[in-house]
């Protein structure tokens, strides 16, 4: 099934280049993860951690020199066809610097930034394009799930910290599918989830039903700022857990403090290296007092989705040595 | 006697609706032109208050309009949401050319509507809104133009016809 996520992408990707990588084998083309155009720059993909330079008959070169070098053409058409021809309905997403396609893959765009009263009011000029192949791998989040989840048939409030793409989305989404799911093997009943998917990125919703599995009891509020999506959650959905991704701003904090309070547990990730980032955040200062009972700490130092070690609480390590284990 | 009237009448009333049929080419093209602007104004609706991207935009307004424009609406949509054109400027300019031959819209009314679909969905609203209020003007602008030729060349040509009618109608008796 994840080898044909990369097809979902093909066609938001302009007619020239996409003939291009097309002639690559299929199972190179399979495991691609990144597709990047720059304007006046090479076309350069990325998979499996290795960087791949085509030319204009899509064929690897090593030096840059010979890329296929990328038009102005390219790159409007390219932004034309990510926002489905329409840029004036997707100023939000510009202005956050991604829009998020069929499929919930994720296409990051740079380009000059116009401001209004110190704020961002678009992005013009648009000149780099980042495609991101978004994967679900099920059974990614096996390896953590034994401990998030607690004798009393519950789970731990949990925060995923990692680095981009270490797979941090992937192993929530899987987590989701898990908890929600139940799981036999633990003795875990399912949980109702209710799922904030500010970016749709988690269950890939397109009109409003999820694309991605995200388990038989998630309800799903797509497209929501997370701060206003946990209350919707709170009053409407008695959800058992909650969970969303990239928590980052003071009223995520608040937000989740109030869910906390409520009774409702939470699972959510946030960007980060290790936990000292996360208690220098000053933004999450009111989610720095042993709130979350489970740091999960990743890395790519094994490839996408190292587990680096699991904290409890005190920020003492439960476990560490996930040496050479891979979960993706 | 009485068989020269039937025959003439029928000879002027020949002639007259030569005249007119001539005449219509000039008054079709204030209203197609009338007819496009008002659809236009439906799809400013969609995109600056809708914020509906344009593949949809385009469904909903060949939905409610008839006729010649109901096709060409249909026809962008289509192309749009299959992707056959990848691109929404080449995707434009060939269904206004199919609308250009099955209306009475000249060069340059086609002109101003292909530069009209460059900048379609191509910013954000506040600018779409001003492209918009741009091409109105514009759009205005011709309609007068058509609405000056058509007064002048539809009486004309209709006048010509009947009194040319008359013409051999008097010759002929």
């Amino acid at each position: 099934m994840n080898k044909f996520k990369i097809y979902e992408v093909l066609k938001y990707i302009p007619k020239e280049i996409k003939t291009i990588i097309e002639n690559l084998s299929p199972s190179l083309l399979e495991s691609m993860e990144e597709i990047r155009l720059r304007q006046g720059g090479p076309l350069i993909l990325y998979g499996g951690g290795k960087e791949y330079i085509l030319d204009g008959h899509g064929r690897l070169v090593f030096d840059a020199r010979n890329a296929y070098v990328c038009t102005t053409e390219d790159i409007k058409n390219a932004i034309s066809l990510v926002t489905n021809f329409s840029i004036y309905s997707f100023e939000d997403e510009i202005r956050n610097g991604f829009v998020t396609i069929d499929g919930g893959h994720r296409v990051g765009i740079c380009g000059k930034v116009v401001l209004e009263n110190g704020r961002i009011r678009t992005l013009r000029d648009i000149s780099f394009i980042n495609y991101r192949v978004a994967r679900q791998v099920l059974g990614a989040a096996d390896k953590v799930l034994n401990y998030i989840v607690n004798s009393n048939n519950s789970i731990y409030n949990t925060l995923i910290i990692s680095p981009p793409q270490c797979g941090k989305t992937t192993i929530l989404r899987d987590m989701i599918r898990q908890i929600s799911s139940g799981i036999e093997t633990m003795g875990l009943k399912g949980k109702k989830v209710g799922l904030i998917d500010e970016r749709s990125e988690i269950a890939a919703c397109n009109l409003g039903l999820p694309k991605n599995n995200v388990g038989i009891r998630t309800d799903v509020l797509d497209g929501c700022p997370k701060a206003e999506g946990i209350l919707i959650m709170i009053r409407s959905m008695s959800p058992e857990i909650l969970a969303t991704d990239e928590i980052g701003r003071s009223e995520d904090a608040g937000a989740i403090l109030d869910a906390i309070n409520a009774g409702v547990k939470i699972i959510t990730t946030i960007h980060g290296s290790d936990i000292e980032d996360f208690l220098r955040k000053p933004a999450l200062e009111k989610l720095h007092k042993n709130l979350f009972e489970r740091y999960i700490i990743m890395s790519r130092r094994h490839g996408v989705g190292t587990i680096e070690s699991i904290l409890d609480s005190n920020y003492k390590s439960i476990k560490s040595n996930f040496a050479k284990e891979k979960t993706l | 006697m009485m068989l020269k009237v039937i025959g003439g009448l029928l000879i002027l009333a020949a002639c007259g609706l030569m005249g007119i049929a001539a005449a219509n080419k000039y008054s079709q093209r204030p209203k197609d032109i009338r007819r496009f602007r008002a659809s236009i104004q439906m799809l400013e609706t969609e995109i600056i208050y809708g914020c509906t991207p344009l593949p949809q935009a385009f469904h909903n307004i060949a939905n409610k309009v008839e006729g010649t424009l109901k096709s060409f609406y249909h026809f962008i949509s289509e192309d749009l949401s299959v992707g056959f054109s990848y691109s929404m400027v080449a995707a434009w300019s060939k269904g206004l050319e199919k609308l250009v031959c099955d209306t009475s819209l000249t060069s340059s009314d086609k002109e101003l509507i292909d530069n009209f679909g460059k900048v379609l969905g191509s910013s954000d609203r506040e600018d779409q809104k001003k492209h918009f209020e741009l091409f109105y003007i514009q759009l205005k602008q011709n309609e007068e133009q058509a609405e000056e030729a058509r007064k002048k060349n539809e009486k004309m040509y209709k006048s010509l016809g009947f009194l040319s009618g008359i013409v051999i109608f008097i010759l002929l008796v």
